[in-house]
C-alpha cells in the first residue's frame, strides 16, 4: 500500500521555509533525529581518536604516536602521550562515547527519527522542546571539546569523575577542564530530560487509531522504557553534579572528608544512575535488532509480550543493582550480598529477551542484507558482555577482577555492540527511510565483517590481561614486572583497533556516497509491517497524508492466509 | 482540563495550610522527645504537602498514570536513603 | 489548517489514547524527574546530617522567622495561581491576569526575603564554605531558589500573554504552570522543617 504524498518542505500555512528554518532551526523531528546522528557520529571520531593515543600508549609505552606529533606541550610530548593526558583520554574516552555518542546516537537519533513514524503521529509532542533538545546537547558537545584547550587540560578523574580525586583541583591539576566537563554534563542531562519527556508524551499519547500498547513496536517500547529509566535515575546524579561543581569553586565539602564530607556518597550518586543509564544505552539497541529480526526472518517475533514484561522487570531491576560498582570501595560489608543478589537477578529477563531473539530466529528464512549481519552480530557479541558480566555480579569474584581489563572488556562487549552493532543494523534498515536512498550493501558487508573481527580481536586478549591481573586506568602496565609478559595481548589489541577504525571507512564512504548517488529507496524496500513504512522514503513534513489506523500486531509475516508473507498494520484487509 | 467547582473553596484549604504552619512550628514549643518532635514536624509537612496535590494540583482529576508519575520516584528516592543510611549515615569514623 | 500547535491539539491523532493535553501529561513527566533531583539532594542531606551528629549547633543560627514568613509568602502564592487557574476556566481574563501578577509578585518577595537572609548569613561569616551544614543550607536553598525564579520568570510570561491576543492560546498553560509552581512550593514545604525546624 504506497502513500500518495509528495515530499513537503512547506509549513503548514503553506509558506517555503528559508534555510535556517528547515535545516538549521528545524522543529521537524526528522530533521532533529538526523542532527543528533550527525552529532554523534562526529563525536565517535573524537572518541575512537582518544582510543586510539590509549591503545598505542598502551601497547608501546612512551613511544610517539603516529601522526600526532604536532600536539603541542603540555599535553604531548613530540607526540609521547604522558600520564596527566593519558588521564584525560580515559576520561573523555568514556565521556564522549557514553554521553555524545551512544545516547544521542540511539535515543537522540532513532528515537526521535522512529518514534513519531512508529505511532503514526505528524511529529512529536512538543517540536519546540525537541529542537531545544538538540541545541542543548551541541552546545554540551562544544564545552566539553573547548575542555582540551583549556589551560589544565580536559577532564582527568575518570568518566565516573571519583570523589576526591575530582572535587579539589589540586588533586588532579586539572580545574577549568573538569569544572567545563560538569558543565557539559549538566547540559547533557538536561538535553535528555527533554527528550525524556516528549518521548514518553508521544508514545502514551499520539498513538495512531487501533495502536494500543500490546500492538506498539518493540523500537518503541525500548525507546519508552529507556526514556522512563533516565528520567527516574538521572535526578540525584544532577543534584551529586551540582554538590561537586560546588566542591570545586566555592568550597562546599560535599565529597570532601576534610571538610566534612563523604567520598562514597558521590560513588553511590553517580552509579544510581550509572546503571540504569547502561541499560538505557542498551535497550534502544535491542529495539533495533528486534524490528530487523521479524523482517529478514519474515516470521513474527517469538515471544512479544514476555519481552516486553521482562523489559519491565530489567527497568525495576536496574535501579536495585547500582552498587555492584562499588563492592570493594569500602561500602558496608552487609551491603555486598543484597547487591550480588540483585545483580544476579537481573540475568533472567535478560536471558528471556535473549532466548526470546534466538527462538524469533528459529525456523525462519533468514536473509542475510546487511541489518541482519549487524544484528546477528550484536546478539552474538554481546552475549559475551551478558555473560562476563556475572562474574563480576558476584561479590567475591569481583574482588578480583574490580579495577581490572576484566571489566573493561566486559563493558565494551556490552556497550559496543550495542551502540555500534545495533546502531549500524539501525543505520542500514532505516536510512532507505531517512534518506529516500539504499546504502550499498557490499560496502555494508566488508564494514561489517572488518568491525566484528576485529572489535573481538581488540578485546578477546583484554580479558586475559585482566584475568592475569592488568589493572585499569593506568598509565604503564609494563612498568609492573608481573605484567610485562602481556606485551604481545596489548600490542594485539592495538592492532586490531587500528583495523577497528580503518574499517569504518567503507561506512563512511557508502554513507555520504549513497545520498547523492545510492539507489532510488520505495517506500518499503524491506517489506516490512510497521508503520513507518506506510509513508514515502523520506516522509514529507508532516508524515502521513492522513492519519493511519492500525489493524494488528507489528509481527504479522508469513501469517496463514495472507496472500504474501508480510502483512502491514495499517492494511485494512489481508491482501489477496 | 476543567477545575470542577472544588468541593472545598481554594481560601479554606490556604486558612489550613497557614494553620498548620503554626502548628508545626508550634511543635518545638511542646516538651516531648526530639524524636516525637521530629514526627510531628515531619507529619504536619505531609499534611500540608497532600493538601496541595490534592486540591491545588487536583490530582484527583489526573489520568491514573501521575499516581504512578509521582509515587513511584518518591518511593525510589525514600529507598535510595534507605539503603545508603549504613553506608553514610552510620558509617564508622 | 489551525493555527494551534500540535501540543495544544488535545486529539491531535486519536481521541482513543489522548484524554489528556499533551502540555500536562509532559508537565508531570517533568515533575516526576524532579521529584528525583531534590530527593537526591534531600537525601544526601539527610544522611550527611545523621553521620554528622545532627548539625545542631549549626542549626542555631538559621533564621526561622524569616522562613516562616517565606512558608506563608509561598503558601499564599499557591493560593493565587490556583485562583488564575480557576479564572481562566471561568474565562475571565482580567482576574486570570490579576492572579498571575500576585503570584509573580510573591514569588519576588520570597526571593527578597531569601536574598536578605543570605546576606545577614554572609555578614555574619557563615558561607557555602563554613562547613558542611551550610554547604547543604546554601545548595539547597538555592537550587530551589532557582527554580522559584523560573516560575517567577514564566508566570511573568503568562500575565504578559493574556493580556493581548495570546489569551486564547495560553489558557492552557496557566494550569502547567500552576502545576509546577505548586511543585515548587511542596519542595520548600519539606526543606522548611528539614533545614530550620527538626
Amino acid at each position: 500500500m504506497q502513500a500518495v504524498v509528495e515530499p513537503d518542505a512547506h509549513h503548514a500555512h503553506g509558506e517555503e521555509l528559508g534555510f535556517w528554518r528547515k535545516y538549521v532551526f528545524s522543529v521537524d523531528h526528522k530533521v532533529i533525529g538526523k542532527q543528533y546522528m550527525s552529532l554523534a557520529l562526529f563525536m565517535a571520531l573524537v572518541g575512537g581518536l582518544t582510543a586510539y593515543l590509549i591503545r598505542w600508549q598502551l601497547a608501546y609505552p612512551e613511544t610517539p604516536v603516529p601522526g600526532f606529533h604536532w600536539v603541542p606541550e603540555p599535553t604531548m610530548y613530540e607526540g609521547v602521550v604522558p600520564p596527566e593526558f593519558y588521564n584525560a583520554l580515559i576520561t573523555m574516552h568514556g565521556t564522549v562515547m557514553i554521553f555524545f555518542v551512544a545516547m544521542p546516537f540511539l535515543l537522540g537519533a532513532f528515537g526521535n527519527f522512529l518514534i513519531p513514524l512508529m505511532v503514526g503521529a505528524p511529529d512529536m509532542a512538543f517540536p519546540r522542546l525537541n529542537m531545544m533538545s538538540f541545541w542543548t546537547i551541541f552546545t554540551a558537545s562544544m564545552l566539553l571539546l573547548a575542555s582540551f584547550f583549556v589551560p589544565g587540560g580536559a577532564a582527568a578523574a575518570g568518566w565516573t569523575g571519583y570523589a576526591p580525586l575530582s572535587a579539589d583541583p589540586v588533586f588532579t591539576g586539572v580545574n577549568w577542564g573538569l569544572n567545563l566537563w560538569l558543565l557539559a554534563l549538566a547540559l547533557e542531562f538536561g538535553s535528555f530530560l527533554m527528550g525524556g519527556v516528549n518521548f514518553l508524551t508521544t508514545g502514551i499519547n499520539m498513538r495512531a487509531p487501533g495502536l494500543t500498547l500490546t500492538r506498539l513496536p518493540l523500537m518503541v517500547w525500548m525507546q519508552l522504557t529507556a526514556a522512563v529509566l533516565f528520567m527516574l535515575s538521572i535526578g540525584p546524579l544532577i543534584a551529586g553534579a551540582v554538590m561537586l561543581l560546588f566542591d570545586r569553586t566555592i568550597g562546599t565539602g560535599f565529597f570532601l572528608p576534610e571538610r566534612g564530607g563523604d567520598a562514597l556518597l558521590w560513588q553511590h550518586l553517580f552509579w544510581f544512575f550509572g546503571h540504569p543509564e547502561v541499560y538505557v544505552v542498551l535497550l534502544p539497541g535491542f529495539g533495533m535488532l528486534l524490528e530487523i529480526f521479524p523482517v529478514f526472518t519474515r516470521k513474527p517475533i517469538f515471544g512479544y509480550r514476555a519481552i516486553i514484561y521482562s523489559t519491565i522487570a530489567t527497568g525495576i531491576l536496574s535501579f536495585l543493582v547500582w552498587a555492584h560498582h562499588m563492592f570493594v570501595s569500602g561500602i558496608d560489608p552487609r551491603l555486598a550480598m543484597p547487591f550480588s543478589i540483585t545483580t544476579i537477578l537481573i540475568s533472567v529477563p535478560f536471558a528471556i529477551m535473549v532466548f526470546s531473539m534466538v527462538a524469533s530466529l528459529w525456523g525462519g528464512a533468514i536473509t542475510f542484507a546487511t541489518p541482519m549481519l549487524f544484528a546477528l552480530g550484536f546478539l552474538a557479541t554481546f552475549l559475551i558482555g551478558g555473560v562476563t558480566g556475572i562474574f563480576l555480579g558476584s561479590a567475591t569474584v569481583d574482588i578480583y577482577l574490580h579495577g581490572t581489563y576484566f571489566v573493561v572488556a566486559h563493558f565494551h562487549y556490552t556497550l559496543f555492540p550495542s551502540v555500534f552493532l545495533g546502531g549500524f543494523a539501525g543505520m542500514y534498515f532505516w536510512y532507505p527511510k531517512m534518506f529516500g536512498r539504499m546504502l550499498n550493501d557490499t560496502l555494508g558487508k566488508i564494514h561489517f565483517w572488518i568491525t566484528v573481527i576485529s572489535f573481538n580481536c581488540v578485546f578477546i586478549p583484554l580479558f586475559l590481561c585482566g584475568v592475569a591481573g592488568n589493572m585499569r586506568r593506568v598509565y604503564n602496565p609494563m612498568q609492573y614486572d608481573f605484567l610485562k609478559h602481556l606485551a604481545p595481548l596489548h600490542q594485539f589489541a592495538t592492532l586490531a583497533t587500528i583495523v577497528l577504525m580503518l574499517g569504518q571507512i567503507p561506512f563512511f564512504v557508502n554513507f555520504f556516497w549513497s545520498m547523492v548517488a545510492g539507489e532510488r529507496a520505495p517506500d518499503n524496500p524491506w517489506k516490512a509491517n510497521t508503520l513507518e513504512w506506510a509513508t514515502t522514503s523520506p516522509p514529507p513534513h508532516g508524515n502521513f497524508a492522513q492519519v493511519p489506523t492500525v489493524y494488528r500486531d507489528p509481527y504479522e509475516y508469513s501469517a496463514p492466509g495472507a496472500g504474501e508473507d508480510w502483512l502491514p498494520q495499517y492494511a485494512p484487509q489481508p491482501s489477496a | 482540563m476543567s477545575a470542577d467547582k472544588p468541593s472545598v473553596s481554594y481560601v479554606t484549604i490556604w486558612v489550613w495550610l497557614l494553620l498548620l504552619v503554626a502548628a508545626g512550628v508550634g511543635v518545638l514549643g511542646i516538651p516531648v522527645s526530639k524524636a516525637v518532635a521530629v514526627m510531628l514536624i515531619f507529619s504536619v509537612a505531609t499534611v500540608k504537602a497532600v493538601l496541595v496535590i490534592r486540591h491545588y494540583m487536583h490530582v484527583r482529576q489526573q489520568p491514573l498514570m501521575v499516581y504512578a508519575m509521582l509515587g513511584i520516584p518518591l518511593l525510589l528516592a525514600i529507598a535510595l536513603v534507605l539503603v545508603l543510611m549504613p553506608d553514610i549515615a552510620f558509617r564508622l569514623r | 489548517m489551525s493555527v494551534m500547535s500540535i501540543a495544544e491539539q488535545p486529539h491531535a491523532v486519536s481521541p482513543e489514547f489522548t484524554r489528556q493535553p499533551l502540555g500536562k501529561v509532559g508537565m508531570w513527566w517533568f515533575l516526576a524527574s524532579e521529584i528525583m533531583v531534590f530527593g537526591g539532594l534531600i537525601g544526601s542531606y539527610i544522611l550527611s546530617r545523621i553521620a554528622a551528629g545532627g548539625w545542631v549547633a549549626e542549626r542555631a543560627h538559621v533564621n526561622t522567622r524569616l522562613a516562616v514568613i517565606n512558608t506563608l509568602v509561598l503558601l499564599t502564592s499557591s493560593l493565587t495561581v490556583v485562583e488564575a487557574h480557576a479564572a481562566v476556566d471561568a474565562g475571565e481574563q482580567k482576574r486570570t491576569r490579576m492572579f498571575l501578577l500576585c503570584t509573580v509578585l510573591l514569588g519576588c518577595m520570597f526571593l527578597g526575603i531569601k536574598g536578605f537572609e543570605y546576606s545577614g548569613e554572609i555578614e555574619h561569616g557563615l558561607t557555602p564554605a563554613s562547613g558542611l551544614f551550610w554547604s547543604f543550607y546554601y545548595t539547597m536553598t538555592g537550587l530551589h531558589g532557582l527554580h522559584v525564579l523560573a516560575g517567577i520568570v514564566v508566570n511573568f510570561c503568562l500575565f504578559i500573554a493574556a493580556g493581548g491576543r495570546g489569551w486564547k492560546t495560553i489558557q492552557h498553560r496557566v494550569e502547567y504552570a500552576g502545576l509546577y509552581w505548586h511543585f515548587v512550593d511542596v519542595v520548600w514545604i519539606f526543606l522548611f522543617p528539614l533545614l530550620y525546624l527538626a
